[in-house]
């Protein structure tokens, strides 16, 4: 039996698998929670991690919104528009997969054949002047 | 056989179908490619392009997966491979995965610290925030956006960036760290500060 002494420091390195609720991917897991639920000071800090990470999400969910202005939602349309009628999508080859073999009354094989054709289908699609800028 | 299951979309069908599903993104792509490429002629070119692409590939994406992820994986890898190249960035040494766990504190903050932290988050102004993501480096700020602002679990962005899981939290944590330290240098220039605070509380 050996025992695995935790440092607190040893906490705070994994403080990112707790704070994203990953405790199986903590390394000395069993370990790492016994410390926790002993230590004061290691407690207050993941409570903190994990506050400052909400606060963290938050702030930046709150500052990063901005909305693609209109002419560009009108730009993608057109262009996929474009595209749309540029690329055609024709079946060029269309076939099956045959297999016959012929045994003769000593079961010797007489003669076998595979036949393995594929279906092609083929984008057509032509280079549209306005998608590239 | 499987000729059978091949049945075949027309184009104005496909069309109409990506434009219901995949458009409804555009904003939150866009966002997405004004803070990879820092600017707003760059970020739109990166949205076209990635819809371009993704309405290309369209047939490739499985339905009922998540079709938002696939977008976002098509955004960054557009974005790695065609735009970044034009930009100097320094990238993120090979050694990252070895001593990540440096980069984490190793010691108990005080409680002082924290409150500053948590004012200087509170009352900085949405510019500041932004500003201190562009100066994160370009990989450390993908992860920490698409985990904190867009919420995809740390399997998604490896999937996302084509990177190990394990590398994904190792950039989370440098990331999210460096971003706060950032943050909490620009509340100290603008007077919510830590030092000051902290003599001026002992002195009284």
């Amino acid at each position: 039996m050996s025992y695995i002494e935790i440092q607190c420091g040893d906490v705070l390195a994994s403080v990112i698998f707790i704070i994203e609720g990953e405790f199986d991917q903590l390394p000395q897991r069993s370990a790492i929670e016994n410390h926790i639920s002993t230590c004061l000071p290691c407690t207050a800090e993941i409570e903190h991690e994990r506050a400052m990470h909400d606060l963290l999400q938050e702030t930046l969910r709150r500052s990063c919104n901005e909305r693609a202005p209109e002419d560009l939602h009108q730009a993608i349309h057109r262009q996929l528009r474009a595209q749309m009628a540029a690329g055609t999508e024709v079946v060029t080859q269309f076939s099956m997969t045959e297999i016959s073999i012929e045994i003769d009354e000593f079961g010797n094989i007489e003669h076998r054949e595979i036949q393995i054709e594929q279906t092609h289908i083929q984008h057509f699609i032509d280079e549209d002047p306005d998608a590239t800028r | 056989m499987t000729s059978k299951d091949l049945v075949l979309e027309s184009a104005a069908d496909r069309t109409i179908r990506f434009e219901r599903d995949a458009l409804a993104f555009t904003d939150q792509l866009y966002a997405a490619a004004l803070r990879y490429t820092k600017n707003p002629e760059d970020a739109r070119d990166l949205v076209q392009d990635t819809y371009l692409k993704a309405f290309t590939s369209f047939h490739q994406f499985e339905e009922g997966t998540n079709l938002r992820a696939w977008l976002y994986r098509v955004l960054t890898t557009t974005f790695i491979n065609s735009y970044r190249k034009g930009q100097r960035q320094p990238q993120i040494a090979q050694n990252e995965l070895e001593d990540w766990q440096v980069a984490q504190a190793q010691s108990h903050t005080s409680d002082l610290g924290k409150s500053a932290e948590v004012e200087a988050l509170e009352n900085l102004p949405d510019s500041d925030i932004k500003r201190a993501l562009q100066e994160i480096p370009e990989d450390f700020r993908m992860v920490v956006y698409l985990a904190d602002v867009e919420g995809f679990s740390y399997k998604e962005i490896a999937e996302i960036v084509g990177v190990p899981a394990g590398t994904v939290m190792s950039r989370l944590s440098r990331g999210r760290k460096q971003l706060r330290e950032k943050l909490a240098g620009y509340a100290k220039e603008l007077g919510y500060n830590t030092d000051a605070k902290k003599k001026s509380g002992e002195v009284k």
